[in-house]
């Protein structure tokens, strides 16, 4: 029996079925690959700075309604003696609700209250330079 | 598609496209394309001192001097008419030639089936509304003259292969190949699919002339570029670093092949997402601006938040880009076994010409790996758009009967993707 032509409409549903095979595949290596590796988040690279780099403990945040909503989280450390509590928002909407919320706190937290980029930090006193720098060179 | 109706949509897609094209390279700023510090010294030199540039003057000396001639002399001549974009004139020329692109798509799939209208229009559309091309269209680069000028050659090897390749086919693909290759190296493993399809044809037809002629003109254009380079610098393809005294195997981790973070592509892909990944990575800028060189400000520092929306809109770019993308791999697969069945050379040159440059490009990032990534960019394979339209638009065109429906509902898709992308596609 001799095989059936090559039409157009074959070559096409072909060309499709193998072009599905080659994006699925890719679907699912990254797929397999999400579902048995949690890449680090902001929070924990930010973490594993502080602890690592920095040799500074870490402990989860207490006591801060304001920090524990954060979208990325929230991690408390001490530099040099000044207690900061760090939070981590995905957007500048974000940080900016978590800047009014603190300073509707009153008092002088403005003086103690940072806000660069994905990152709100509320200081215990007003930092220094040093340990701002100690907190930047964490950011992710 | 009637003939009137016809002429007025292909009409109004090339005049968009020109207009898109040319708003666009007027408003980029040019510093902000990959290279182009780089390139306006090389374009500086060639333009005033008419010589190549040393290894010291200008960090792109490795690619050839052709788009660098034509920019430096139009810099030179902006320059003595006062105008205080200088570069802008090279800008206009990207544009110009990736209208010629586009122009190329259009005529491979007439070439192909001339009868079958709505394939060309939408190989045209698909041309001409892919993210990599638009934005290349406006940068201060070589990379849409270079593709247009393979595409150009690969459009003479096809339209001879169709019928009977004669010494002009020859002569005339050898010339655009080796300026493209002048132009850009990419054009190389194009001319090398087009010199193993003349050589089959010449094998089946027992004459020789044209692939003959393609090999010498192509060879006396882009040969003393070749010599002086390994002359120079050792190496006919030198690059602007040294390859890893390492196995070709070794250069890259598994995670390059893998692409294990290719989901991201649907909820960030910008850098530095997958980074070094290679599917993901091209993906996202082709059909996006991973690097966010094109309507953002530069990438921010560690920490720093992108402004709103600029996530969102390559999220989109980047899931808009799904269905042409697979209607492209089916496309390129298709007119393989296609050109397979019907022992058809001129379908063939298509996905080989594709399959060459892929291959290459495979070879390059895997021999310079960098670790931000600069080897990867989508851009890079600009040349393998126009067979990836065509194929593409093959198989709209062909996996339904066709009718005036499924021409209406074609119509339809193509007209959502452009709108869908146009606040992307327009600076």
């Amino acid at each position: 029996m001799a095989p059936r032509p090559l039409t157009d409409a074959r070559a096409a549903w072909l060309g499709l079925a193998v072009a599905a095979v080659f994006v699925g595949a890719q679907v699912a290596v990254a797929a397999g690959w999400s579902v048995s590796h949690d890449d680090p988040t902001n929070l924990e690279l930010t973490a594993r700075c502080f602890a690592r780099e920095k040799l500074l403990q870490v402990e989860p945040t207490r006591d801060d309604p304001i920090a524990s909503s954060a979208s990325g989280g929230t991690l408390t450390t001490v530099v040099e003696g000044n207690l900061v509590t760090v939070a981590i928002v995905s957007h500048a909407s974000e940080a900016e609700r978590l800047r009014q919320a603190y300073l509707a706190l009153g008092g002088d937290v403005e003086s103690r209250l940072e806000v660069r980029g994905r990152y709100v930090r509320l200081w215990h006193r007003p930092p220094s330079p040093a340990q701002q720098q100690t907190a930047n060179d964490c950011e992710y | 598609m009637v003939g009137r109706v016809y002429a007025a949509t292909v009409g109004a897609i090339f005049a968009a496209a020109a207009v898109l094209f040319t708003w666009n390279a007027w408003r980029f700023d040019w510093l902000r394309g990959y290279d182009a510090f780089a390139n306006d010294l090389y374009a500086t030199v060639v333009g005033t001192d008419f010589r190549l540039p040393s290894t010291a003057e200008t960090s792109v000396w490795h690619t050839p001097p052709l788009w660098f001639a034509l920019a430096g002399e139009l810099r030179r001549l902006a320059d003595g008419a006062g105008w205080e974009h200088v570069q802008r004139p090279g800008q206009l020329l990207a544009a110009a030639a990736g209208l010629a692109v586009c122009l190329v798509a259009f005529l491979l799939a007439r070439t192909l089936w001339p009868e079958r209208r709505v394939l060309h229009v939408v190989a045209l559309v698909l041309t001409a509304a892919s993210p990599a091309l638009v934005r290349a269209s406006a940068m201060y680069h070589p990379e849409t003259l270079a593709a247009a000028l393979a595409g150009a050659g690969l459009l003479v090897s096809v339209r001879g292969l169709r019928t009977r390749p004669t010494l002009a086919t020859g002569a005339g693909a050898g010339a655009l190949f080796g300026l493209g290759a002048l132009t850009r190296a990419w054009a190389l493993p194009m001319l090398c699919a087009a010199l193993l399809a003349l050589g089959l044809d010449a094998w089946r037809r027992g004459r020789w002339g044209p692939v003959v002629a393609l090999a010498a003109v192509s060879a006396v254009l882009v040969g003393p570029w070749l010599v002086n380079q390994q002359v120079a610098h050792g190496d006919a393809f030198a690059f602007n670093r040294a390859a890893p005294a390492t196995s070709l195997l070794e250069r890259r981790p598994t995670s390059f092949y893998l692409g294990p973070h290719a989901l991201h592509v649907f909820d960030r892909p910008v850098t530095p997402a997958f980074r070094n990944e290679l599917v993901p990575h091209l993906y996202a800028d082709w059909w996006g601006d991973w690097a966010l060189t094109w309507d953002t400000p530069p990438p921010p520092a560690p920490g720093q938040l992108l402004e709103e929306g600029v996530v969102g809109a390559r999220v989109r770019q980047n899931v808009v880009g799904i269905v042409p993308t697979l209607l492209a791999l089916a496309g390129l697969v298709a007119l393989t076994l296609l050109a397979v069945s019907r022992r058809s050379l001129a379908v063939g040159l298509l996905p080989l010409s594709a399959a060459a440059l892929g291959a290459a490009y495979l070879l390059f990032a895997v021999r310079f790996p960098s670790t931000d990534g600069d080897t990867i960019k989508a851009t890079y394979l600009l040349a393998m758009l126009p067979a990836a339209a065509v194929g593409a638009a093959f198989v709209v065109d062909s996996a339904v009967p066709r009718g005036r429906g499924w021409s209406i509902a074609v119509g339809i898709g193509l007209a959502v993707l452009v709108a869908v992308q146009l606040p992307f596609l327009v600076l």
